[in-house]
């Protein structure tokens, strides 16, 4: 993550690369670009307290849903640590909405279109119905980049579609190695520490 | 028969918790928070049940995990305590070690880690 200044409006501007996320209680703009991973900018309606995060799901869910699937727990993590830097604003999850854009598809990725249209949208689906988390948009799919500007402190969203690669050729980069990382540790979990 | 607490503002990961140890047979009861825990430990000690684990989150709102922890070992110091989190930063480890947690267990979770654990620390 980087921390800048938006031109047109001298906000403090926090642009994310792929894996970061970010929340915040004070007026800025968290901006990013995603490809086939799916940027969620969650919302509390009541304390004006928003963030950012990166959600990529790596492989399909198994027929038994989330809560028994060792896929779906990595993408639950991903949304838990964004949600844990809401609550330490002060956020609650009661509170919440969703806009949520990305995981398009394209001819050169190594990612299927099935497994996009499969996994990712599952899990959106049964994750946000399970924390009962409202979802107000959600642009998914299309073979095309998206730049998402978001405004924490009002839950607004700027979206820009991307037709040229050159404009993002760092995002698309960072998006592939970001997307590896995932897949590569998805057997990974955390460490667990007994005291007594 | 002694119940299993799962304290977590997160319904998924409350149900991904329960599915996980139900096998053991304990009934388990839910809290959204620290706060609704400590009510929730009342009102089943009121009616005679007994307690035989927490696990808990640490960020939540109302009442965190480390608050609870606090707040719950000034009158139960034997009833063990594990923290799940996505927090592992070692000053906040030694935080809840020191409040008296039994464990610490980083998500995301393997299910049969978690197991292993709650079997650990049930015994």
């Amino acid at each position: 993550m980087i921390k800048t200044k938006d031109m047109k409006t001298g906000r403090d501007l926090f642009i994310l690369y792929p894996g970061d996320y970010y929340a915040s209680a004070i007026q800025c703009f968290i901006g990013s670009v995603t490809g086939s991973c799916v940027i969620v900018c969650l919302y509390d309606t009541i304390r004006r307290i928003g963030g950012m995060g990166f959600l990529i799901v790596p492989g399909a869910i198994g027929t038994e849903g989330i809560y028994r699937d060792q896929i779906a727990a990595q993408g639950i993590n991903q949304m838990e640590l964004l949600l844990g830097e809401l609550v330490k604003l002060g956020a609650d999850r009661k509170n919440l909405t969703a806009k949520i854009f990305g995981a398009a598809t394209f001819r050169e990725s190594r990612l299927s279109r099935e497994f996009i249209s499969t996994s990712q949208l599952r899990f959106i689906d049964q994750y946000f119905k399970s924390e009962k988390i409202p979802v107000y948009v959600d642009d998914l799919g299309g073979d095309y980049r998206r730049k998402i500007y978001f405004s924490p402190t009002d839950g607004k969203v700027y979206r820009k579609v991307l037709s040229n690669n050159d404009e993002s050729s760092e995002f698309i980069k960072m998006e592939l190695e970001f997307i590896n990382r995932i897949f590569r540790n998805k057997d990974t979990f955390g460490d667990v520490i007994l005291f007594e | 028969m002694s119940y299993i607490l799962v304290v977590d503002d997160s319904p998924t990961i409350r149900t991904s918790v329960e599915f996980t140890i139900k096998e053991f047979g304990f009934p388990i009861k839910q809290a959204e928070n620290g706060a609704e825990a400590l009510d929730t430990i009342n009102e089943f000690k009121g009616k005679g049940e007994d307690l035989a684990l927490v696990v808990i989150d640490v960020n939540m709102p109302v009442m965190d995990g480390i608050s609870f922890l606090k707040e719950f070992k000034k009158t139960d110091r034997f009833t063990p305590v594990l923290i799940l989190t996505t927090e592992s930063e070692g000053a906040k480890i030694k935080e809840g070690k020191d409040a008296g947690a039994a464990g610490w267990m980083i998500k995301p979770f393997k299910p049969e880690n978690l197991k292993d654990v709650v079997m650990k620390l049930i015994q």
